[in-house]
């Protein structure tokens, strides 16, 4: 390879994939994140919702 | 108006997850790679692109796009703690409270997204995993201070205690984050660099993908926090519900 790419290049190739995917997981980690919070939230509002119609049926 | 706060959450969620995507294509895909401030040792340059590159490009550099949004949303967030504290130490009202407690606990997971993301530049950039530096030191000394208001909480039988001792705690521990933010201003000498200041080199695309980033962790920030008092509410009314359907 050119000398001058090489050294262009060897601050950017080793250390890209990494990086990349590193960001990548911690990205999608906020995602996740994200959707354990809705599904949580689903659930106590869907047993809310079966508790409040128990309440109404007996009043 | 809470159909409306609703709407406005899974707006947030659902934008947040649309401009965090295109900053993360953005950093890594379009954004030009930033060049070194030193030339080459190999002397010459060569045409990448039609461009001619004389100095060594940082990848590294590509990080903050993501790092310096998920910090700024940690600052911000970790206002409505002290916020909240106030609200409750004026009021005694149990809500703010709730929402300062979480506002500490999206905190953490932005703190804690911070520190990763810090420390996969801290090795890319200066060939270490830590440097006792003033801006890394004050945010450490932050996560900290988050880690021990749960701490604190956890420690207090008392209710009433409980929330006063943490306002207050958390009041308190807001004062490390301008002082963290400010760091690399006050003290420039330390190895951790300026991002944020007037005419800081960045191209349109640079630029663009870093506030498109920044907006989408805010939004994200929002929905998770505007999800999590949701959460509450709904926990704390089927507590309630439940003793009077077994009363």
């Amino acid at each position: 390879m050119d000398p001058v790419l090489k050294e262009i290049y060897s601050l950017v190739l080793p250390a890209a994939p990494y990086v990349l995917a590193a960001y990548g997981i911690l990205w999608i980690g906020l995602f996740g994140y994200v959707t354990v919070v809705l599904r949580r939230l689903g659930k106590i509002e869907a047993e809310l919702r079966i508790v409040e119609e128990a309440l109404a049926r007996r009043a | 108006m809470a159909m409306d706060r609703n709407r406005l959450t899974f707006a947030a969620v659902v934008v947040g997850g649309l401009l965090t995507t295109v900053a993360f294509v953005l950093a890594f895909f379009v954004a030009a790679p930033v060049l070194a401030n030193n030339t080459l040792t190999a002397g010459g340059g060569a045409l990448i692109g039609g461009k001619l590159i004389t100095n060594p490009v940082l990848f590294s550099q590509k990080i903050f796009f993501f790092h310096v949004p998920v910090a700024i949303t940690s600052f911000v967030i970790f206002f409505f703690t002290a916020f909240y504290g106030v609200r409750f130490l004026m009021t005694k009202d149990k809500r703010f409270d709730t929402k300062a407690r979480i506002a500490t606990e999206i905190t953490l997971v932005f703190v804690a997204l911070t520190m990763i993301t810090g420390d996969i530049w801290t090795r890319y950039e200066w060939g270490t995993w830590w440097v006792w530096e003033p801006r890394l030191t004050t945010y450490f000394i932050m996560m900290m201070l988050v880690i021990v208001y749960f701490v604190l909480r956890a420690s207090i039988e008392d209710e009433e205690r409980r929330a006063v001792y943490a306002s207050a705690f958390g009041i308190l521990a807001f004062l490390d984050a301008p002082l963290s933010f400010a760091i690399t201003r006050i003290v420039p000498s330390g190895a951790h660099p300026v991002v944020l200041r007037a005419g800081g080199g960045l191209d349109a695309v640079q630029l663009g993908g870093f506030l498109i980033g920044l907006a989408g962790m805010l939004c994200f920030g929002y929905a998770i926090y505007q999800l999590r008092i949701r959460e509450e509410t709904a926990k704390e009314r089927l507590e309630v519900l439940k003793a009077s359907l077994e009363g």
